[in-house]
């Protein structure tokens, strides 16, 4: 494994009871990438997250795979020792600022409390600190701010909180699960401003989870697709967006949406909902929604995977388009 | 934050004038003569009529209603006939007995709900959330007067750890007094315990759900100060309310536990002076309970608002 994987996931399934929610999820991101990751609602973008987090809800379970933190395999680690992993290298920039901060705590607290705990400094450097970190994320009076509850804050300012919040452990990567869907037009631009400027600053690598293609065009270096709990196509941004291989991708694209997207709404053109059962299946999932669907996709799937390009289609090769 | 308080204080008033022109009212339609209930049926009409008008009763009811509130004011709250004695100086007698098995019955009914509420939202459908469930259906099932005699069989006569009755003032040594009041107020804290361990438990449960959780643990904070420090301090705010509302049942609601441990409590008084028709005695104690009714909820509402931010800055509800 190179030395500057920061997260790998192999082979990763997610569990409800029997249900899968994912499936032989392979995924990767290492040091200063931006890597996106696309797909309807309920696709399974968040729950890829919340198992490289250990942040799983109550009644879900990794049952295969592996995760692999800054080089160190968490199957068989303590909860402990995981949550130890995770909060050096690891922060979280939430989708839904209004209760990620507690309304009742004054944000200084929030901001400084894990610091302390994990004794990386005094109360002072972590004050310190965390008002720099403000100043660096765009707030103008620190001061006011870490003195401030939540609902004190706007949506912006609040998410320009979270975002400094999980700089206090100078993560070598963000995960940034929709970060801007809470926000209004020009803050969401902002902040996604503020993630390429932290990208090139500090150097943080970002995971980042949008329905947005546009966004995740403009900003990622790497694009996953995911659909029905599954890596559907993964590869070079460019190469992806450009020229997608995997009808599921082609379909996403072909119907961008706008930045005001209704999540609960199945897309326009693609008749069918994601489907909640049999996602551990090895024939394809896409098949049932499928134009393209034929014989060949009823039986196990070879993905083509070379290049850095994965494609879960049994029509797909990787070359690229010819130009004629 | 004054305007608030203001506005909380305006209307208790405005409860409290209301409740005493209903007792008021109510208790001059009771029938009977008071006069005649002083003096028997053996007295004399001219001994009646110059009652009468000594008590005021020949007034029209506006001046004897404006006359009793001002006597309130003044701490003038009339005469109990069947104590001969005024009758503020008896509430204020008796108030310390109420107090304490009230007090002492919510410390015991919080103490115990709130570790059994939140070791059962820690755990779910754990042994303890089992074992409090069937607490819950019991304390909520068991009438005081049933529990009450209960106690009174297996503790004080059968293992002899209690008193049977009466009452220990406090000045006559610490433990003999938390001893006189334990089973009574063990007794009244049996039915809260029912309504708060579910309210504790909703209150964690819902605050373990909530995203500054996940928060709290991908900052590397462990696991007891992601509970204490996050969950408990949503999950104690709501019960706050649930409590003031325990305290004015509770304070009402002395007078079985009153009457079954014999205790000289104010639910005792007001049982007297219902039995014996002390009108005067009646309407005091009943303006003096909506009194403390008011008062507490009115400290409730401070109190929810000093630990609640949203509130104190104005910040009602949340933007977005
Ligand atoms: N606590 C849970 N228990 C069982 N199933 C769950 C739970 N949370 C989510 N799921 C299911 O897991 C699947 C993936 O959900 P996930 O939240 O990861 O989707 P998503 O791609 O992030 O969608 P969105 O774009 O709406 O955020 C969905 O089918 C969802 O119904
Ligand atoms: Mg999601």
């Amino acid at each position: 494994m190179e030395n500057n994987r920061l997260v790998q996931a192999n082979g990763v399934t997610v569990r409800a009871g029997d249900q899968a929610l994912i499936y032989n999820v392979d995924f990767h991101i290492d040091t200063n990438e931006i890597v996106g990751i696309a797909g309807e609602s309920g696709s399974g973008k968040s729950m890829l997250t919340k198992v490289i987090l250990n942040i799983l809800p109550k009644d879900c379970r990794q049952t295969d795979g592996e995760v692999v933190v800054l080089g160190q395999r968490m199957n068989g680690l303590t909860n402990q020792a995981k949550d130890k992993l995770i909060t050096s290298g690891l922060g979280l920039v939430p989708q839904n600022t209004v209760v990620y901060l507690h309304p009742l705590i004054k944000i200084q607290s929030q901001m400084i409390d894990g610091y302390i705990h994990r004794k990386l400094g005094s109360k002072k450097e972590a004050i310190e600190k965390a008002s720099g970190l403000l100043k660096e994320v765009g707030i103008d009076d620190p001061k006011r701010v870490l003195n401030s509850y939540p609902a004190q804050l706007s949506g912006g300012m609040r998410q320009r909180v979270n975002i400094a919040m999980a700089l206090m452990s100078d993560p070598k990567l963000l995960i940034a699960d929709e970060p801007t869907t809470a926000l209004d037009c020009v803050v969401q631009q902002q902040v996604l401003d503020l993630f390429v400027q932290l990208n090139q600053t500090r150097h943080v690598a970002i995971i980042m989870i949008s329905h947005n293609l546009d966004l995740l065009r403009a900003y990622c270096s790497r694009v996953y697709v995911m659909y029905a709990g599954r890596i559907v196509e993964s590869g070079n941004a460019d190469a992806v967006f450009n020229d997608p291989k995997h009808p599921y991708t082609k379909a996403l694209l072909s119907l961008i949406p706008g930045l005001e997207v209704d999540k609960t709404k199945p897309l326009a053109e693609l008749p069918g909902m994601v489907p909640e059962k049999d996602r551990d299946r090895t024939s394809c999932i896409f098949a049932p929604r499928c134009p393209k669907a034929a014989d060949a996709c009823g039986q196990t799937i070879q993905p083509v995977d070379d290049n850095d390009r994965y494609i879960l289609c049994p029509f797909a090769d990787s070359k690229p388009k010819e130009v004629a | 934050m004054t305007r608030f308080v203001l506005k909380r204080l305006v209307s208790a008033i405005v409860v409290m004038f209301f409740v005493s022109m209903i007792t008021f009212i109510v208790l001059k339609a009771i029938p009977g003569n008071p006069a005649e209930l002083v003096l028997g049926t053996e007295a004399s009409p001219q001994q009646l009529a110059l009652l009468e008008e000594s008590m005021g009763l020949n007034e029209p009811l506006l001046v004897q209603y404006l006359n009793w509130i001002g006597g309130l004011f003044t701490g003038n709250w009339g005469q109990s006939y069947v104590f001969g004695e005024d009758v503020l100086t008896l509430i204020v007698q008796r108030l310390p007995v109420t107090f304490s098995i009230t007090i002492f019955s919510m410390v015991i009914s919080i103490a115990i709900s709130l570790i059994l509420g939140i070791l059962s939202a820690l755990h779910p459908h754990g042994i303890i959330d089992s074992i409090s469930r069937t607490i819950v259906q019991i304390a909520s099932s068991v009438p005081a007067f049933w529990s009450g005699m209960i106690l009174l069989i297996v503790f004080a006569s059968m293992l002899n750890l209690f008193p049977v009755s009466g009452y220990v003032s406090i000045d006559r040594g610490f433990l003999y007094f938390i001893n006189s009041i334990t089973l009574p107020s063990i007794c009244m804290a049996i039915g809260e315990c029912g309504i708060l361990i579910r309210q504790f438990r909703s209150s964690m449960l819902s605050a373990l759900n909530q995203d500054y959780m996940i928060a709290s643990k991908v900052k590397g904070l462990p696991y007891w100060m992601r509970v204490v420090k996050y969950a408990l301090r949503s999950a104690l705010i709501t019960p706050i309310t649930v409590i003031g509302n325990q305290f004015a049942k509770l304070f009402g609601g002395t007078v079985i536990v009153e009457n079954i441990f014999a205790l000289p409590g104010i639910g005792r008084l007001l049982l007297t002076s219902v039995e014996r028709r002390d009108i005067q005695l009646l309407q005091g104690i009943v303006i003096f309970i909506c009194f403390m009714v008011v008062l507490v909820n009115f400290i409730t509402e401070v109190v929810v608002m000093m630990v609640n931010p949203m509130i104190r800055l104005g910040l009602e509800g949340e933007r977005e």
